[in-house]
């Protein structure tokens, strides 16, 4: 297990506050933020390339903070591969072993059986300056993998990619994570990258940790409205506690809700958070799984590959948007041009909140 | 690169402009050159004191691009890679040779390393002089050419990805063995180009040198004594000789730098 206990470092623009994380054996946790916020910094320091000016790392009960890194045995991969230009592919991958002093014969064995696993074999006597991305990408983590780290520490890996690459690359690291059963800190600005890889998720904002666990429960109940922007929710509603159970949103009107929201005080100001997939659009009235429903006017229609992108505007003003896929457009009695008049209802189970104060 | 045929105007006029400089540095070397008498060129090669002067320089210059790559380069090394307060401060001091007068050089330096300073008398009780030895003019050498290579040097680590010794830290190199296994093998390029630019730097030098030590007599020395003494006639024949064994051995080993990296 690796635990991150109240890191502290600044570094040039880049800082990092009171970062604590764990990560289990054999997980693979995503730290997912935007550009610029600190999650190299983290990695590197995890890595031992930087001290924390406070703060405290341990690897299995080990206090690793001290340690440099070339002790750590942990493996690094970064977005633009760092592969070593002057070594060929073979001599890329063996370069931890040949530092640890192992035979020739063993490195042979060992850089060809990862080579294979990684299906890069065929590679082995070229040089780095033909490979195509993400055949460089798979040398860097067979070099980084080849030393058996007790965590693979993986910076942006998949983003220097274009997007049919990063698919296959995308599955072939969750592979290696059932395979070899490695565990994984991998960073990311790509929330669907967070979502497909990852088994717990922790979010990162200006040097800070915002929230963390399971993605379903990230995505259900995100803390902040920071939290719930990155996490691609489009809906934010304007919303005041009136009462226990009763909320009564600008413009749709007061309504009975079972959002357990901790009204102290009495009347507190917060945002319904909706994601687009609990706007729905529905033939007839009925249904008691909306939190609220009505008729809305379709202002805007943007079609993408599949999906229509949709924006809803309510008489009171209130708008939201909604994606819809196309097989779902085809299931309604309207058409889907502007101006029509539509029922629209905001699916209870999708609609959660954030107070309204931690503004981003 | 465009073909030849497409050229526009712009880059006619561009290459019009630059042809001139190379023009005005081939001429006199040329003239030089074709203007020297066999006869005389064979006597002048059978000159012991000639002979032994070019390769007095040739050697003064070695030793001091061999001193100077020793402390330089990872003195170059910090300049690229590392903040510290005085940075700056340092990269001027480093490029201070080139812009002094190279006879207030020589003069600094006398005051130093000759007799007169504690440093000059240290060195002196080692049994080390610099005043009129070969160890001085290694040293004129070093003092003015240092920063061919201190700067070529400091470029080609820079051009080193810190990424690759941070990797090589990851997979288990102690920063000697990430500064030996990744960077200098990745920057011995620039290094050897700058070492190259130095040495040759070191063989022209005259200013510093004769100020320090007259004798024993480098070939620019010799040149200039020859002129004094006996006018052109006399000097030009080593000129020639010492123009031709450099461009000689500057060939040889620009192709040696440049050779790996075509392949």
């Amino acid at each position: 297990m690796l635990r991150l206990e109240d890191i502290c470092l600044k570094l040039g623009s880049f800082e990092l506050r009171n970062v604590s994380l764990e990560i289990k054996d054999g997980e693979y946790l995503v730290l997912l933020g935007p550009t610029g916020t600190g999650k190299t910094v983290l990695l590197e320091t995890i890595a031992g390339l930087h001290r924390p000016g406070r703060g405290k790392i341990f690897l299995k009960g080990q206090d690793f903070t001290m340690m440099r890194p070339e002790t750590r045995h942990l493996g690094v991969v970064y977005q633009d591969y760092a592969l070593f230009p002057h070594l060929n592919i073979y001599r890329n991958i063996a370069f931890g072993l040949r530092l640890r002093g192992e035979s020739k014969a063993s490195i042979k064995i060992e850089v060809d059986r990862i080579a294979g696993f990684l299906d890069i074999r065929h590679l082995l006597r070229r040089r780095i300056t033909n490979l195509s991305g993400g055949e460089r990408q798979r040398v860097a983590l067979a070099r980084a993998l080849v030393m058996k780290p007790h965590v693979l520490l993986l910076d942006e890996p998949l983003s220097a990619l274009d997007r049919s690459t990063r698919d296959r690359l995308q599955r072939e690291l969750k592979r290696i994570h059932r395979e070899i059963g490695v565990t994984i800190f991998h960073i990311t600005h790509d929330l669907s990258e967070a979502f497909f890889l990852g088994d717990r998720l922790a979010v990162m904002k200006d040097g800070e940790i915002q929230q963390e666990g399971l993605p379903d429960e990230v995505l259900g109940r995100p803390v902040n409205r920071f939290v719930a922007g990155l996490l691609g929710i489009e809906n934010f509603i304007p919303a005041t506690v009136r009462e226990h159970g009763k909320i009564e949103i600008d413009g749709l009107g007061l309504i009975n809700s079972d959002i357990p929201v901790s009204a102290s005080g009495g009347e507190s100001q917060i945002d319904l958070t909706v994601p687009g997939w609990a706007v729905e659009i529905f033939p007839e009235k009925g249904r008691d799984a909306y939190l609220w429903q009505g008729k809305m006017h379709i202002r805007n229609v943007n079609h993408t590959d599949g999906h229509s992108e949709i924006e809803l505007a309510h008489e009171s003003g209130v708008s939201l948007r909604t994606t819809i896929s196309r097989r779902e457009a085809t299931g309604l009695p309207n058409s889907l041009a502007d101006g029509s008049e539509v029922m629209t209802g905001l699916l209870r189970e999708g609609v959660h909140w954030v107070s309204r104060d931690d503004k981003v | 690169m465009r073909s030849f045929k497409r050229r526009s105007g712009f880059d006619l006029v561009f290459a019009l402009l630059g042809l001139i400089l190379i023009i005005l540095v081939v001429i006199p070397l040329f003239r030089m050159i074709v203007s020297a008498n066999p006869e005389v060129m064979r006597s002048t090669m059978a000159d012991g004191e000639v002979m032994s002067s070019i390769f007095l320089t040739l050697r003064a210059a070695f030793w001091a691009t061999v001193f100077c790559a020793f402390f330089g380069v990872p003195l170059a090394y910090m300049l690229a890679r590392r903040k510290f307060p005085g940075k700056s401060l340092v990269q001027g001091l480093v490029d201070l040779p080139v812009m002094i007068p190279h006879t207030a050089a020589g003069i600094a330096l006398l005051m130093v390393y000759g007799r007169n300073f504690f440093l000059g008398r240290a060195f002196d009780g080692l049994g080390i002089s610099f005043v009129g030895t070969e160890a001085g003019i290694s040293l004129a050498m070093a003092y003015v050419s240092l920063p061919f290579l201190v700067n070529s040097a400091r470029d080609g680590f820079a051009l080193v990805d810190p990424k690759l010794e941070r990797v090589a830290r990851t997979l288990g190199a102690s920063q000697w063995q990430s500064f030996y296994k990744v960077t200098l093998p990745l920057a011995w390029r620039p290094i050897l180009s700058g070492g190259i630019m130095m040495w040759a730097r070191g063989i022209s030098e005259f200013g510093a040198v004769i100020v320090l030590a007259y004798h024993p007599m480098i070939a620019p020395v010799l040149i200039w004594e020859r002129f004094q003494a006996y006018g052109l006639k006399y000097a030009q024949p080593v000129a020639v000789l010492l123009i031709i064994l450099c461009l000689i051995i500057f060939a040889i080993l620009r192709w040696l730098a440049e050779r790996r990296r075509e392949a």
